[in-house]
């Protein structure tokens, strides 16, 4: 398994040929050779960014020389991936990126190194407070946060101002709006959908519907791990409009099979009149090779229910550190780099990536690049995290279970079904000992 | 066989021996160990509860487990569907490519040539064919009428009819291999013979090939079980178990829990459970063939 892998890393930084089993030996050699750090990170969106911020880095650090072995794209199977790699305590690993909905695991299962020492207060409190707060657990800090994410949506600014309508503030106005614009389209443009997202069954399904049940006020777990979250109310009531307004009225049905790559393809062909998704979406929505409605896009934060609050899942990624490393200082200097003002400038310029130093948000040269910054900051500062802890995987699962059955099957008892997920997510906090 | 040498004896153990530790290192050892996991109960992302033996609590608690009595169900529909379709094509295949024709060797080929596709490739392809926006399905039969495309795999039935279907397309020529093994050893004579007695080609089928095939046909349906049971690979590249779990099997269900949510004694536990299903099933089948091959052992 990491033999391939690892060719596949050396191929993508076309250097790994000899002199790998040369700097593997190096190990026990005397400090004044290179030290070997390998970092388990996906293939960036801008590959060029990246070589240029690790050539910055070698220039910096000339004795540490990054291999990068590249994870698959999608989230799960990364983690599935990494953990294999942890669990067995691989000394190969040396630092990584973490999803926030891993850092309870990785920390609990003593995977992460804590890094409070290398890490203090006085340089966290230079970071947008959530995002800190994903990376701890326990009151402990495992992760230095590459960037942050949260839900946003994007609509067409040109249809919109053609009818006459603002972004919509409740999800039942985007309903109309996209009602009457679908239909006043229709004759020139029959296959424009009023709606596209992520609904298939898997993570991404979780943060959507996270958004439609938090802008009620409901939950996706209870407080105290006991209490029903999910047949409440305002949970039942907004799984309720995700079916009967969202699938079956708005968006095509072929949303329940979409990541977001689909539906983001679904919105920049044109063919979506709303669409949800993360902040990297606004790069390719405006890039006019990847889109055919690059200028025609407005950015707006999510809608909620009338009452209700309007809100964001929280993603983003974190650098972090393996427990079994052999060069975890020289790890820390990566992520001290890499994490700087400098360095996350760099990125926000060239890769649109949303930094998490709070600071950069006001930087006149970022904004000038990136100037939707401007208009998303409020929505990063307020983003929601979900559920936080170790068992997360295994609730996520449930979760996706009775979101997708709930969405996807026409006769299926919404009640019952939202009772049995409770139980077993209840029954799961229990028996791992969690307590909220 | 008793009055073999002792020495010729010791010999066969000699050349036994590699094949013997193999099949102990790779194939029980696995299994043995497979077993002890399932009865603990472990969760990796929390160490704190330690690794207790539970004994049958990971059984007990999968036989009260919703979501594991709906995989069990669509496992065993997917096998049935599946073997059963590959059974009846595979059988049309062999009988095909049996007779004798110009280009024979070609449709040989052409027929094997789903089988030697790697199952994840074959999948991805699926799933591009099933696709909602440029899916090849969708173009065949609305050219293109574009809002007339159908998601197909957003349904759960389709969905699940799309997983069988990928089956049926990719092993039904295995299983015709199969039977067509069985096909050539059944000598000319007998439907000469038959031939002669005055019998229809569609008695001949009937009273002469079906009866000669089953074997031949057991031994396909023993393959194709073994196989669909395990069945993992094509609901993981083509729907990841959705949607609303109409596709999870019990092999991607034992996944999740082992590889994403760390919960290594339950996981053990399924795929345990699977292997059990399996050897049961096997052991059925092979008494089923054993007794005939042997009755039709050359004298």
């Amino acid at each position: 398994m990491r033999g391939p892998l690892l060719l596949a890393a050396g191929i993508l930084l076309g250097s790994l040929t000899a002199s790998s089993q040369e700097t593997l030996g190096a190990k026990s050699a005397t400090h004044e050779s290179t030290t070997v750090l390998r970092f388990v990170s996906w293939k960036p969106d801008n590959p060029h960014a990246w070589d240029e911020a690790l050539a910055r880095f070698t220039e910096a650090y000339p004795r540490i020389r990054v291999v990068r072995e590249i994870a698959p794209h999608s989230s799960t199977a990364f983690h599935d991936l990494l953990t294999q790699k942890l669990k067995n305590h691989d000394p190969t690993v040396d630092l990584f990126l973490m999803d926030v909905v891993w850092v309870s695991e990785f920390a609990a299962a003593g995977w992460a190194l804590p890094l409070d020492s290398l890490f203090p207060p006085s340089e966290r409190i230079q970071f947008l407070p959530n995002t800190i707060e994903a990376g701890s657990y326990q009151g402990q800090v495992y992760g230095v946060p590459l960037r942050i994410d949260s839900g946003m949506l994007y609509y067409r600014a040109d249809l919109l101002r053609k009818y006459g309508f603002e972004p919509p503030q409740t999800w039942e106005e985007l309903a109309r709006q996209a009602d009457i614009i679908v239909e006043g389209e229709a004759p020139t443009d029959p296959g424009l959908r009023g709606y596209s997202g992520q609904f298939k069954q898997y993570e991404g399904l979780v943060c959507n519907m996270l958004e439609f049940i938090g802008s009620r006020g409901g939950q996706l777990i209870s407080q105290d791990g006991r209490q029903p979250a999910l047949a409440t109310p305002e949970s039942l009531a907004s799984v309720r409009f995700v079916r009967d307004h969202i699938i079956r009225r708005l968006a095509s049905r072929a949303v329940l099979t979409y990541q977001e790559p689909e539906s983001l393809a679904v919105f920049v062909q044109g063919k979506a009149v709303f669409h949800r998704n993360w902040p990297y979406a606004w790069e390719v929505a405006n890039n006019a090779e990847r889109s055919a409605i690059a200028g025609k896009v407005g950015i707006a934060p999510l809608p909620r229910f009338p009452g209700g609050p309007s809100v964001a899942a929280l993603g983003g990624w974190l650098y972090g550190i393996s427990a079994y490393s052999q060069h975890q200082n020289e790890a820390w200097q990566f992520i001290s780099f890499f994490s700087s003002h400098e360095m996350q400038k760099f990125f926000a310029i060239k890769e649109a990536l949303a930094p998490s130093r709070t600071a950069l948000y006001s930087d006149q040269d970022v904004l000038k690049a990136a100037p939707q910054f401007r208009d998303q900051f409020a929505v990063f500062q307020a983003a929601t995290p979900r559920p936080r802890t170790p068992v997360y995987p295994a609730v996520s699962h449930i979760l996706q279970r009775y979101f997708s059955r709930a969405l996807a099957f026409a006769d299926v008892d919404l009640e019952a079904e939202a009772t049995s997920a409770d139980r077993q997510i209840n029954r799961l906090l229990r028996l791992t000992g969690e307590s909220f | 066989m008793t009055s073999r040498a002792p020495l010729e004896h010791q010999a066969a153990w000699w050349m036994l021996a590699p094949a013997l530790a193999f099949t102990l290192v790779f194939a029980l050892y696995p299994v043995v160990d497979s077993f002890f996991l399932s009865l603990h109960r472990i969760f990796l992302g929390v160490p704190a509860l330690g690794q207790p033996f539970v004994g049958f609590e990971n059984y007990q608690t999968m036989a009260g487990d919703p979501v594991a009595r709906q995989a069990f169900l669509v496992t065993i529909g997917f096998v049935l569907v599946s073997t059963a379709l590959e059974l009846v094509l595979g059988l049309g295949i062999a009988l095909v490519i049996h007779e004798h024709f110009s280009g024979r060797g070609w449709v040989r080929v052409a027929a094997l040539i789903p089988w030697s596709i790697p199952t994840v490739v074959a999948s991805q392809m699926w799933r591009f064919i099933f696709n909602d926006q440029y899916g090849l399905a969708n173009l065949l039969l609305f050219g293109e009428r574009v809002e007339e495309y159908i998601p197909w795999l957003a349904y759960p039935g389709f969905a699940f009819a799309a997983i069988v279907f990928a089956d049926v397309w990719k092993t039904s020529s295995f299983a015709g291999l199969l039977i067509l093994a069985g096909l050539q050893v059944i000598p000319e004579e007998v439907y000469d013979a038959a031939r002669i007695d005055g019998a229809t080609t569609w008695q001949r089928f009937w009273k002469i090939t079906l009866p000669l095939l089953k074997p031949a046909l057991l031994l396909a349906l023993l393959f194709r079980t073994m196989d669909a049971f395990r069945v993992f690979d094509l609901v993981f590249v083509m729907t990841q178990g959705g949607p609303g779990d109409s596709t999870l099997v019990l092999q991607f269900y034992g996944y999740k829990a082992l590889f994403a949510e760390g919960r290594m004694g339950y996981g053990a536990a399924i795929s345990v459970t699977v292997f059990l299903a399996i050897f049961v099933l096997s052991l059925f089948y092979i008494r089923g063939i054993g007794s005939r091959l042997l009755e039709k052992e050359p004298a």
